[in-house]
């Protein structure tokens, strides 16, 4: 990475405006042969639109796009293409039906014969070229997301790209295949002088770049080394202010166990089997993580436990009280909150304003019910107060929960679910997607709730988040409990390879 | 959220629910058909200015038009209210039309009862039985929903069918048929079970009150109450209603049951308003033209309200311009169907709106 090396793409002064909406505006980066590049910004900050210009899909309103030192016009993808850059979306775009070749190969066709054989050959010789096990003759469909990211990238190399843009490719993969994923493009990077434009916000992997952009509400706040500024520094380039890092203190008195999970199994309708004898205490003022790769259980433990499922064997002890078998409107009512897994589709009614949402599930109860009618100044007023209290950017207690950004939405949840939780509160990953400056946030609001004596099972898709908040973690794999372990007592590599099914070291 | 633009323009979605795009969408949807319908009426043979003005005549021209387009209205605003209370839950209650029928065959049922006693007894006490027989046939749906997880689209289409046809029969050689009579018709109700009319002389009944008072009443539990707040998250996210505890099947039997019974009372209304006797026929599309009626008025109680007046108001004055300008008054028909799509369609058109694209040089 001389700086002789003309550099593989050159952005200068690039803008791109939506409506009044500056999405980008004069943004200047360059990416050099073999170097691994991170864009680093919150949600909204011009990631994806600057992304999306240098792949065609969107023409910037000003400024101009090299590669190699050519200056050269995108009009399309096919023109992103025939430069050179290939780009993995973070929503893949393959076709289900079609098998792992025929995904790489669609879209490639030059005359009219196909020459599978042929192409077979060239994208056998990529994958072995990076020691990729890629079943090519099965559907897409049969794939993990794993290795449907590796077709898509495999099809970018096939395609010629010489530069790579990922757009936060290991949101949707498990520990061990993140870890993959940054072996083999280090090695693209380092042997065969591929540019990596790697778009990201996860903390970790911005550290193992050469060099990082960050931007902040659509505007260049800097370019530098990786290796010469620190984490902080980073944070506050993205933020714009200084982060807390909200960190669990140790516990101190006795506790009283509030949650009892006893044989706890979960078996459906089909016999599959999703819980298998789970058992944990859980005291107040604790916060137990719950560690494991995304359908290993995790979801199906909670929704069990906030009465959404009927375990078919086992039982449950909330305070004391048997809950298994309740429903869930009589366990929230005993001080349990819950904030589910993917807030869109279990937790928020998009069509409702915030204060409705804040209002859901308690329609019946007084004060909010007054007689026949709903007392819509009590509900408004307290929203107001929520509102306030959790810093809720929006127009008001009426504002649509559909027109929220996700941080401020799961903002919505958290008021509402905290405001049950006298004992009990259940949060499946509630940081996931957010902003760093919602998730110190959202942390720090848990960190209050277990000083308060809330008990607390907290999943998570980062360890780093259990590592810093979590009094004991428990991993889960295959519905079954294989460790639960006080914290000091153990470390991130650990838990990492008990959620890959490997036994520890 | 916004295409790609070529030749330099662009499609930007508007923000949904403005007052202005709707009124946008009704001006539109007012000109299509009036052009459509002017062309209807030009190839039956009618100037379409003089067919327009017999229509409106028709409708308004006089106290007794007034009156009658109220008549024809009435059922409508029924059984427009029944579908939208199931619709704003997303229960796709099609069965208004069977539902309007039960309620009138159970009204009729009670008053071969309740024959001579006082109309302060009777009307209320028939209102009532109509009531609970429609919703009783909603809530059969519900029940098939809930328990057999019978989608409510099916079971409802299905119920008209058995409902209707089960009338004919009670009617052609049941015990309800008249005496001596040859047509597909009961008796007359006894007439201390006919609502009182509004005016002396016109036919305007103490039905249109008690739909508009319905319209009053449905908004309120809609807006207002715990009921009406779970019916509209039921509509907007079922899961997210449900992750809270609420009870969704017997949301979905009470939610039928209501709607089951709005469209009993448009059973009600026609048989002791209008008709005064069951007759087949005579209650048949009330309960589809609802849906018509529902969507129009975007499933809020004025507009249904406004639709069902403008339903009404066409089909009434259909009689006049037939007889005017020899425009047959079935096309009028084919002019409500061409009013729900010029609307649909203006509606999604105006969602939208084009703008030039601010060009790279």
């Amino acid at each position: 990475m001389a700086g002789a090396l003309v550099p593989r793409l050159a952005v200068s002064h690039l803008t791109k405006r939506f409506g009044q909406l500056l999405a980008n505006d004069d943004i200047s980066l360059s990416v050099l042969p073999g170097e691994i590049h991170c864009l680093l910004g919150e949600n909204g900050a011009g990631k994806s639109t600057l992304s999306s210009c240098l792949f065609g899909l969107y023409r910037p309103d000003a400024g101009s796009v090299r590669v190699d030192g050519r200056p050269i016009e995108l009009r399309s993808p096919a023109d992103a293409i025939a430069a050179g850059i290939g780009m993995v979306h973070q929503h893949f775009v393959l076709v289900p039906a079609f098998t792992a070749l025929e995904n790489i190969l669609v879209g490639t066709g030059r005359g009219w014969r196909l020459d599978l054989a042929a192409a077979r050959r060239a994208v056998r010789a990529l994958c072995a070229r990076y020691d990729l096990a890629l079943e090519l003759d099965r559907p897409v469909a049969e794939l993990s997301l794993g290795e449907q990211q590796w077709v898509e990238i495999v099809k970018a190399l096939y395609l010629g790209a010489r530069l790579l843009i990922l757009d936060e490719p290991t949101a949707l993969l498990t520990p061990v295949e993140s870890a993959k994923l940054f072996r083999v493009i280090m090695r693209m990077a380092r042997e065969d002088g591929l540019a990596i434009l790697l778009i990201t916000h996860k903390m970790a992997e911005v550290m193992r770049s050469d060099r990082v952009t960050v931007l902040r509400k659509g505007r260049l706040i800097g370019t530098a080394a990786t290796a010469e500024v620190s984490r902080d520094q980073l944070v506050r380039m993205m933020v714009g202010r200084d982060l807390a890092s909200p960190r669990s203190e140790p516990r101190t008195g006795p506790a009283t166990p509030l949650l009892r999970l006893a044989e706890v199994s979960l078996r459906d309708a089909d016999g599959r089997r999703h819980l298998d004898a789970v058992s944990f205490e859980l005291a107040a003022g604790e916060i137990l993580g719950v560690a494991g790769v995304a359908g290993n259980g995790q979801t199906e433990l909670f929704e069990t436990i906030a009465g959404l499922r009927r375990p078919s064997s086992g039982s449950i002890y909330l305070a004391g009280t048997r809950i298994d078998g309740e429903d869930p409107a009589g366990i929230a009512a005993l001080g349990l909150g819950h904030v589910p897994n993917d807030r869109a589709r279990d937790g928020l009614v998009p069509d409702f304003s915030i204060a409705e949402n804040l209002l859901l599930g308690q329609q019946w109860q007084p004060p909010w019910r007054r007689g026949w009618l709903l007392n819509r100044p009590a509900i408004r007023q307290r929203a107001a107060t929520c509102i306030a209290e959790f810093a809720v950017a929006a127009s008001g207690p009426e504002a649509l929960v559909r027109r929220l950004s996700g941080g401020n939405a799961q903002k919505v949840v958290l008021a509402r679910e905290l405001a049950k939780a006298s004992r009990v509160l259940l949060c499946n990953q509630p940081t996931r997607g957010l902003d760093v400056g919602v998730i110190e946030h959202v942390q720090s609001e848990l960190l209050r709730r277990r000083a308060a004596g809330c008990a607390i099972l907290l999943a998570s898709e980062e360890l780093d988040d259990l590592f810093s908040l979590a009094d004991r973690i428990m991993v889960m794999v295959g519905g079954r409990v294989v460790a639960l372990v006080d914290r000091p007592a153990t470390d991130l590599a650990t838990v990492g390879r008990l959620m890959a099914g490997q036994a520890a070291a | 959220m916004s295409w790609p633009g070529h030749f330099g323009w662009t499609l930007v979605r508007r923000p949904a629910g403005g007052l202005a795009s709707l009124a946008a969408a009704f001006t539109l949807a007012a000109l299509a058909t009036g052009l459509i319908g002017g062309l209807l009426f030009l190839a039956a043979g009618a100037a379409p200015a003089q067919a327009f003005a017999a229509l409106a005549k028709g409708a308004f021209g006089s106290w007794r038009a007034v009156s009658e387009t109220l008549v024809k209205a009435t059922p409508l605003i029924f059984t427009g209210l029944a579908t939208a209370l199931a619709f704003r839950a997303r229960l796709w209650n099609i069965g208004a039309e069977g539902q309007v029928f039960a309620g009138a065959i159970v009204a009729y049922g009670c008053s071969l009862q309740l024959a001579g006693l006082s109309p302060w007894l009777q009307v209320p006490a028939l209102l009532t039985a109509a009531m609970l027989g429609g919703a009783l046939y909603g809530a059969l749906a519900g029940l098939l929903k809930v328990l057999g997880r019978v989608d409510e689209v099916i079971s409802t289409v299905m119920l008209n069918y058995i409902i209707v046809f089960g009338l004919s029969l009670l009617l052609l050689h049941g015990p309800w048929s008249e005496a001596g009579g040859f047509f597909e018709q009961s008796a007359k109700i006894d007439p201390g079970a006919a609502l009182p009319k509004l005016v002396t002389g016109l036919r305007v009944h103490l039905g249109f009150v008690l739909a508009l008072l319905m319209a009053v009443l449905v908004g309120f539990l809609i807006e207002r109450t715990p009921l009406g707040f779970e019916i509209r998250a039921a509509g907007s996210n079922l899961r997210a209603l449900a992750f809270q505890g609420a009870r969704i099947g017997r949301l979905i039997l009470v939610v039928m049951a209501l709607s089951g019974a709005l469209a009993g009372l448009a059973g009600a209304s026609e048989l002791l308003g209008v008709q005064q006797r069951l007759k087949a026929g005579t209650l048949v599309g009330y309960g589809y033209t609802g849906i018509i009626i529902a969507i129009l008025g975007q499933l809020r109680p004025l507009g249904i309200v406004l639709a069902a007046l403008l339903f009404g108001a066409l089909v009434n004055g259909a009689t006049l311009m037939q007889i005017q300008t020899g425009v047959p008054s079935a096309l009028i028909y084919a002019l409500q169907a061409i009013v729900l799509l010029a609307f649909l369609i203006a509606r999604a058109a105006t969602g939208w709106r084009l703008r030039r694209l601010a060009h790279a040089g």
